[in-house]
């Protein structure tokens, strides 16, 4: 079942998402994307009902570039977070809502600080040090709570994020095989092989 | 036919201007003037108000709200304040657009509005005016003093065409070619506020067409971040606190030929 | 004061187009045609084209009281469900098969049914829900690659063709479309296959199979698949694919259409009849191995059983 991860640490923030595209039985597809970059130091992981999750986040992408070109910089993660939030609160008392969980990375380049922002289909937001959604949550939440340390370096974030990973792959019956990881940090956003 | 254009809009003349535009900037230039300074630590707005006299009932100005007349400063938002030269009707209006403007930021992005949208966001209601249906441009031009996290302090200008840019210090009514070559003789890249206020209360006092400087004929408003919240603070100046000013800076009363006296 | 913030204070061509019409709309004199073609955005500004929804106040349920075969079988509707439709990309190009049972509830109604729709000689879609649904908006389709064609001088790529059809069931989503396809062509960018259904999902991918027979497929699919086949393997795959879920689904069976789409468009291989296929075989097709696919005769004549070498015969004298 679909399950995504984030994590941040010392001048960063993980993103993870699994990779499969399932309808009803089947995995259609196992390499799908399922985290989209926003800006240069904003990344967004998406999951939820099929069809809503990928133009939610295509709508998303398009308005924060547009504010982007509109205005010569980005909004800062902070701003892009309230914004989207409203967009699906405003969604959710809409005739035909978006049914959409998001986890939100990036980097504060005016605090430099990674950011991290978990984002429901209600319009629940919350800004967290690590974040989860979907069954993965259930094992990988207390987890965290033991391992997860703000002032990790890289290595030992991605060692944390492995952690969840393979925990989730051990213990939950319908468990993802394949993850797409993402780090945002003052460098901006950057793919990373497990 | 000819009903077409006069009630439309402002139209281009023979010679390609658009003369509504140019005489609501004419009407500005006898307005009062309005100076902005850009300092390395905030921004500073002098203001020289036209409505004077002793009937004018000024009570509200001492104490209560956040300070300044009601005339030519005011605060749009947290971290901007205003100071305006024209009609002041227009320039209410704008007032509450941009104060507006300003909340609805807020509430879309839960931050402050950057310095330069908020006078696009009024710039592009300007431009509008020149260009649609039939309506008088807004005789008010405007300057900006405001704080963000991207670029800081800033100061903008904008007219009635809908223009806007961006100064170090700039001056806006009536001698504001004056006011401005003042300044440019006078401005340092790395002035500090405590510097361009007194700069500032200089430049408006050899401006100004009375003789002398008191708080029944200025505004007066500084911007300068919290040095505990690290937030940007408004501070729109009381009329006692205009003239506490002008006495520490040596205009009060200087003048030669001073007649009135506070008492 | 707000009409005329409203009016002025928001950007952009299509809000300009509105504006101008609407500014336009409050003056006799001006006629409309003084906008001519509304400067270029004519189309945009009158929004996506829409479709007519039965006048009722929940639409989908409307359809689930007059069509649903499982809590209701003597409802008058029954739409065709079952299917098997694959396809795949490999070097020679894409291949498409798909099975030609309709079903309605457990009842065949028909055994010949083009399962392919044949959107322009570059593309072609597969039709597994709803048939109607698929062939409408299909055709539909058509009509628009057809017109990005005129207005471009080019034609339309995979991706964007199979893009405008998953916005389009998109802004229907909830209403009760049921459609899940497979848009197949030959591009710019190569052969291409996008899956497409009617929650508005649309997935770029390699292979693919949809319907009630899709898992029975993808068993022989996905064991046979490689990207470097040659074009009698791949069609070969592609017709066994079929068979295999024609065989083992209820609700798929009856015949086989094959299609090879190759940098030229689109090439229709044929019709195969899935017992004829079990029995004897495609047929002297390129890619038969000369026999039936079924168990039975695949097998003929092999045995499981391994019974211990037969002692040597020793005479033992006294």
């Amino acid at each position: 079942m679909e399950t995504s991860f984030a994590i941040t640490g010392k001048g960063y923030v993980i993103v993870a998402a699994d990779t499969t595209a399932a309808r009803s039985i089947v995995k259609m597809k196992t390499d799908e994307d399922k985290i989209k970059t926003l800006s240069e130091h904003l990344v967004m992981a998406y999951s939820g009902e099929p069809g809503d999750t990928l133009q939610f986040a295509e709508y998303v992408s398009r308005n924060i570039r547009l504010y982007a070109i509109r205005n010569l910089y980005a909004l800062r993660p902070a701003a892009a977070a309230a914004w989207i939030r409203r967009a699906l609160a405003t969604s959710l008392r809409s005739r035909k809502p978006y049914s959409v969980n998001l986890l939100l990375g990036g980097y504060d380049e005016t605090e430099h600080a990674p950011k991290l922002y978990w984002v429901d289909y209600l319009g629940t937001m919350d800004e967290v040090p690590f974040a989860a959604h979907g069954y993965g949550s259930y094992f990988a939440l207390s987890l965290l709570d033991r391992y997860h340390d703000p002032s990790a370096s890289l290595e030992e974030g991605l060692a944390t994020l492995k952690r969840c990973i393979d925990e989730v792959s051990k213990r939950l019956v319908v468990s993802p095989g394949t993850y797409k990881v993402k780090i945002v940090d003052k460098d901006g956003v950057r793919e990373v092989e497990l | 036919m000819a009903r077409r254009y006069d009630s439309r809009t402002t139209i281009f003349s023979p010679e390609g201007k658009l003369y509504q535009v140019e005489y609501a900037m004419e009407a500005i230039s006898h307005a009062g003037t309005v100076l902005g300074l850009l300092a390395k630590d905030g921004v500073v707005l002098a203001a020289e108000k036209k409505v004077t006299g002793k009937l004018l009932d000024l009570s509200a100005t001492k104490e209560g709200g956040y300070g300044g007349s009601g005339e030519k400063v005011f605060l749009l938002s947290s971290n901007v304040i205003t100071g305006l030269a024209g009609w002041t009707a227009d320039a209410n209006s704008l007032v509450n657009f941009a104060r507006n403007a300003a909340q609805q930021h807020l509430l879309a992005y839960d931050e402050d509005i950057p310095v330069e949208l908020l006078a696009q966001r009024l710039c592009d209601m300007k431009q509008g005016y020149t260009q649609f249906g039939g309506l008088r441009p807004f005789g008010v031009s405007l300057l900006y003093a405001g704080y963000d996290p991207q670029y800081q302090f800033q100061l903008y200008r904008s007219d009635p065409s809908g223009n806007y840019s961006g100064w170090k210090a700039t001056c806006i009514g009536a001698n504001n070619g004056t006011a401005q070559s003042l300044l440019k003789q006078e401005y340092k890249d790395d002035i500090e506020v405590k510097d361009a206020i007194g700069l500032a209360l200089r430049t408006m006092s050899k401006t100004m067409d009375s003789t002398t400087l008191g708080s029944e004929k200025l505004e007066f408003a500084v911007l300068t971040l919290d040095p505990v919240t690290k937030k940007p603070k408004a501070k729109i100046y009381r009329p006692a606190e205009i003239d506490a000013l002008l006495e520490k800076e040596g205009l009060a009363k200087k003048d030669e030929d001073t007649e009135m006296k506070a008492a | 004061m707000n009409t005329f913030v409203q009016r002025f204070s928001t950007t952009g061509a299509l809000s300009e187009a509105r504006k101008a019409k609407a500014l336009a709309a409050d003056d006799e004199e001006f006629s409309d045609a003084a906008w001519g073609s509304e400067a270029g955005f004519g189309n945009i500004a009158n929004g996506v084209p829409t479709f007519a929804v039965p006048a009722v106040p929940d639409p989908s349920a409307f359809l689930r009281l007059h069509t649903d075969d499982h809590a209701d079988p003597s409802c008058r509707i029954k739409i065709q469900h079952g299917t098997t439709t694959l396809a795949f990309r490999y070097k020679g190009g894409v291949i498409v098969a798909v099975d030609s049972r309709a079903t309605a509830g457990s009842y065949i109604a028909s055994g010949t049914v083009k399962k392919v729709i044949e959107i322009n000689p570059y593309l072609l879609g597969t039709m597994a829900g709803g048939a109607a649904d698929c062939q409408y908006w299909e055709t539909y389709l058509g009509i628009h690659c057809r017109l990005h064609e005129l207005r471009n001088r080019e034609r339309i790529s995979v991706s964007a063709a199979s893009k405008y059809l998953s916005n389009l069931v998109y802004s229907y989503k909830g209403m009760g479309l049921s459609m899940g396809t497979m848009i197949c062509g030959w591009d710019k960018t190569g052969p291409a296959v996008f899956y497409v259904d009617s929650d508005g999902t649309r997935l770029k991918g390699d292979l693919f199979s949809v319907g009630s027979g899709s898992t029975h497929a993808y068993g022989v699919l996905d064991q046979g698949y490689h990207w470097d086949l040659s074009d009698e393997e791949a069609q070969e795959l592609g017709r066994r694919s079929i068979y295999a879920a024609g065989h083992r689904d209820a609700f798929s069976g009856n015949t086989c259409n094959l299609y090879h789409i190759k940098q030229d468009g689109w090439h229709f291989l044929g019709n195969f009849d899935i017992s004829k296929m079990h029995y004897e075989g495609p047929g002297d097709v390129p890619g038969s191995f000369g026999k039936g696919y079924g168990y039975d005769i695949r097998v003929e004549g092999r045995s499981s059983a391994n019974p211990p070498p037969a002692a040597p015969t020793t005479t033992v004298t006294a």
